[in-house]
């Protein structure tokens, strides 16, 4: 193999790609993931709601490649609950109650129980958050579902001034960093819990710290906590994210970050690398196969040139010639007119393509 | 019930206008409207005020109503418009004879132009196509609609004038002859009630038919549908129109931080329900791009449809929607129709409001007696900002999000400043778009202003929250927290407010299947768990 080529080249971090780049490395493929953000999966709570599963229900593999994308999850530090055939109610930023089939950890137990009383705790100064609000929705919302479990509110004030309005990220980076103000988080929300016997706070408990750190967290809190969703900064979705990231670069995967890919070269119908706008010149990126999955959004580097995709996940021109036997698209196409399909679409598309990379690779080295 | 010498039905600029003129004279009167300020075909346009060169070869006279009507709006409501300029431009796929034509025209109704090269014209607006032939000059303005109509309605209010949001006029009482008030139910609350009065003005533009049946009396009023797209950035600087015969797509208006492309011209049997179709967008785009190349590509942020109201008196079946005349007419159904005390005024456009407005306070004015001239071409709609207001305003706030502000409020700018010196939160901007302050969002839902919002569109309205890129996905939960914060709502109507402006934002994106604002969706999915059905209802469309 020659030494500056990849075996596969993604295009695209959203969680699609960040599963086929998965995948594909833990074939001990040669990696490289391009792209020019993090996609659209990091705005959101990250969890996968049930009617998601069910618009991908029709794959044989859909349970296959989500377990695939748990135990990356897990790896990461980043640990899902739950799984494809069970569904929970757990809270919305509108303080409804959403069926969600898979979700990290820390959001996992926040469904309605029976009897159990929980505080919503905001912070002061946090404005997107407001805990009356929230407090007052899950209520009726508990109510309306016969759930004789109570909901108050309380807010906290942590004394360090860090200027008005804060964010989340905000207070996500503080927890990361210093121990003083996890200490001091701890007693002001320990002192909010006291009475109740759980505790709902906005996302925003560390993107980078630990599983030791946050099952610390949760021990000296005396109670159990759950994130729920807010506005972006949307921490949970950023946090696995961000984990997968770093996972995916400590297995090899070589990252080309904020980087648009300007021409996917295609010669004879194969595909060779890709062509990357890096600031004042052009890089080229040689690849033995590339998987887009950028997502029906984007203007797609393929240019509008296709017209549909084989059963092997490969676009076909409009004369119905597969374009290139090594390139492949995982998620929606861009002007397919499909909806959002959801994101467990985008993990079982992600983790076939990263599947399907691997083994035309094989065909090559034979 | 209530009694005042004149009821105005429709909350349009033609109704806001009389609502001011008429308390200019001293001539009492309430407004009637069944949405909110602007909800027909004045809050679903271009935002254009004419400079009459649109209409310069084929109706001079509504030509020359624009040429005057530009300069005095320009005057009397300068913080309504931005004085942006338009060209006409010469592409080299239409008819050259047309050109010289448009430019003897202009000269003769009087329209301030000069001729520009390709050259001078690609100077001017970078992103014209390389192969257009030249341009003409003209004093063509953007014009924010909501605010006009606002500052029409305050000046009123200021006067005595009165006016009622989401109050639908249901029927109108009548006897001997003679119109005697109206009955109208509050959409809301469902509340009914009724007004006496001497006279009844219909002002209700695309609804004008239904409300003249009311009176037993027959207004034809012709429902042409224009689609308009608002497109995420300003890809020029001045209002560029295509120099030909009107025809779709031709014109393209800096809008504040966007810009609107129009129109289409397509007859509906009514102005409720419209939609847009996706081959219609796409001829749109196709058009747009032959002006601007890389339109095509250009961010969507919405798409909306409105409806040209147009008086045609001739059988329907013969007219066409850019054919009929977009001058306007007075009815007066005493004389026309035997019905006294009532009458219709119709058709017309945005840039000529005014005028509609003062012709039929004249015709109200002669029958109460009252002997006043109109006098709304000179006087302002509203006093400017005094300087103490100001340097308080730039003390707590920056520069620009001061300047946006004291455009939008006014002299009512005081009070939102006076609230941000005591809760410095209050100075959070929280629509970055159009740099909103939790102030003033408290200020427009409060019961302080004369206008106050009572839906989170409503305060889109006011202030612009929810016009840029996410489409009221952040700054439209922020408002929704606001009315909850404020007491307005309970949680649970906080909520349901929400939804319904999500839903009607969805609507008006419904079309939307590619570029960045998908991507915008997708993440009004994932926060919201916005119902996917929601993407692909082609129901009704509001206003941008």
């Amino acid at each position: 193999m020659e030494s500056d080529r990849y075996d596969v080249i993604v295009v695209g971090a959203g969680v699609s790609g960040l599963v086929t780049a998965g995948a594909a490395a833990h074939r001990n493929l040669k990696v490289a993931l391009v792209a020019t953000g993090p996609g659209s999966f990091v705005t959101g709570p990250g969890w996968l709601k049930a009617q998601d599963i069910l618009c991908a229900s029709a794959a044989p593999e859909l349970g296959e490649a989500i377990a695939f994308f748990c135990e990356m999850a897990r790896r990461a530090g980043c640990p899902y609950a739950g799984d494809i055939s069970t569904a929970k109610y757990l809270p919305t930023l509108l303080g409804d109650f959403q069926s969600v089939a898979l979700a990290p950890l820390l959001l996992w137990n926040a469904e309605p129980r029976d009897g159990v009383s929980t505080a919503v705790i905001g912070i002061r100064g946090l404005s997107s958050f407001d805990e009356n609000f929230m407090a007052e929705r899950l209520s009726e919302r508990a109510r309306a579902m016969s759930s004789s479990g109570t909901y108050a509110a309380r807010q906290i004030s942590l004394s360090r001034d860090m200027g008005a309005p804060v964010t989340t990220l905000h207070l996500a980076q503080l927890f990361d960093r210093d121990p003083g103000f996890r200490k001091e988080l701890v007693y002001a929300l320990r002192a909010a819990a006291s009475g109740f016997q759980r505790i709902f706070v906005p996302g925003m408990l560390g993107l980078a710290s630990s599983a030791e750190q946050i099952a610390e967290f949760k021990r000296e809190l005396l109670c159990e906590v759950c994130e729920i969703p807010t506005l972006p900064p949307s921490i949970p979705g950023l946090r696995v994210f961000h984990r997968m990231e770093s996972y995916l670069h400590q297995i090899g995967v070589e990252l080309f970050r904020g980087f648009p890919v300007k021409e996917v070269v295609i010669h004879d119908g194969l595909c060779t690398g890709v062509r990357i706008a890096a600031p004042g010149h052009a890089m080229n990126l040689r690849g033995l196969c590339v998987v887009l999955a950028t997502g029906r959004h984007s203007a797609s580097p393929l240019n509008g040139a296709y017209a549909g995709r084989d059963q092997q996940m490969r676009p076909l021109a409009s004369t119905g010639a597969v374009m290139a036997r090594n390139l492949f698209i995982a998620e929606s196409l861009p002007d397919s007119g499909a909806g959002n399909n959801g994101d467990a679409m985008r993990i079982l598309t992600g983790y076939r393509a990263g599947n399907l990379a691997a083994s035309t690779r094989g065909n090559h080295a034979a | 019930m209530e009694a005042t010498q004149v009821v105005i039905i429709g909350g349009g600029a033609t109704g806001a206008g009389i609502l001011w003129d008429l308390s200019l004279r001293g001539i009492s009167a309430i407004l009637l409207e069944q949405g909110d300020i602007a909800n027909g075909a004045t809050g679903r346009c271009h935002g254009l005020l004419h400079s009459g060169g649109r209409y310069a070869v084929k109706d001079p006279d509504t030509a020359r109503e624009c040429v005057a009507e530009n300069r005095i709006i320009k005057a009397v409501a300068p913080h309504c418009v931005d004085e942006v300029g338009g060209i006409f431009v010469k592409c080299a796929q239409d008819d050259p004879a047309f050109f010289e034509q448009w430019w003897r025209a202009a000269g003769e109704v009087g329209i301030r132009s000069h001729r520009l090269s390709r050259e001078e014209a690609r100077e001017l607006e970078p992103n014209l196509a390389a192969d257009i032939l030249g341009a003409f000059t003209c004093p063509d303005a953007h014009v924010d609609v909501f605010r006009l109509v606002l500052a029409n309605l305050e000046a009123a209010v200021a006067r005595g004038g009165r006016f009622l949001t989401y109050s639908e006029v249901t029927s109108i009482l009548s006897a001997d002859g003679r119109v005697r008030g109206v009955r109208y139910r509050n959409t809301r609350s469902g509340e009914e009630d009724e007004i006496s009065c001497e006279v009844v003005i219909n002002a209700a533009g695309g609804w004008a038919q239904g409300i003249a049946a009311m009176a037993g009396v027959d207004v034809p009023v012709l429902c042409d549908k224009g689609t308009l797209l608002v497109l995420n950035h300003r890809l020029n600087r001045r209002v560029i129109n295509r120099c030909r015969k009107s025809s779709d797509a031709d014109i393209l208006v800096p809008a504040g931080p966007v810009c609107i492309l129009g129109t289409s011209s397509i007859r509906v049997p009514s102005p409720e329900g419209l939609a847009a179709s996706r081959e219609e967008v796409d001829h749109l785009l196709r058009l747009g791009d032959e002006l601007i190349p890389g339109l095509v590509n250009a961010r969507i942020l919405r798409i909306f449809c409105g409806v040209r109201p147009l008086y045609a008196p001739m059988p329907v079946e013969v007219a066409r929607g850019r054919e009929i005349s977009r001058g306007f007419a007075l009815l007066d159904h005493g004389t026309r129709d035997g019905v006294s005390g009532f009458i219709s005024i119709v058709g017309g456009k945005l840039t000529t409001y005014r005028l509609m407005a003062a012709a039929a306070c004249d015709c109200v004015a002669a029958k109460l007696g009252v002997d006043v001239e109109c006098t709304t071409d000179k006087t302002p709609l509203r006093p400017a900002v005094d300087r103490t207001t100001h340097h308080r305003a730039i003390h707590v706030l920056p520069h620009p999000v001061a300047e946006m502000m004291e455009r939008r409020l006014g002299p009512e700018t005081d009070q939102v400043i006076q609230a941000i010196e005591t809760r410095p939160d209050l100075a959070e901007v929280v629509c970055e778009c159009e740099l909103v302050t939790r102030g003033e969002l408290e200020y427009v839902l409060g019961g302080a202003t004369p206008a106050p919002a009572c839906t989170i569109a409503d305060v889109g309205r006011r202030t612009r929250l929810g016009f840029g890129p996410c489409q009221g996905t952040f700054c439209g939960y922020k408002a929704m927290l606001a009315g909850f914060q404020t007491h307005r709502w309970t949680a649970s109507e906080a909520a349901t407010e929400f939804s319904a402006y999500l839903h009607e934002r969805a609507k008006g994106q419904a079309f939307i299947h590619q570029g960045k604002q998908v991507e915008q969706l997708d993440l009004n999915y994932d926060l919201y768990g916005a119902d996917r059905m929601l993407c692909a209802d082609s129901g009704k469309q509001d206003g941008i």
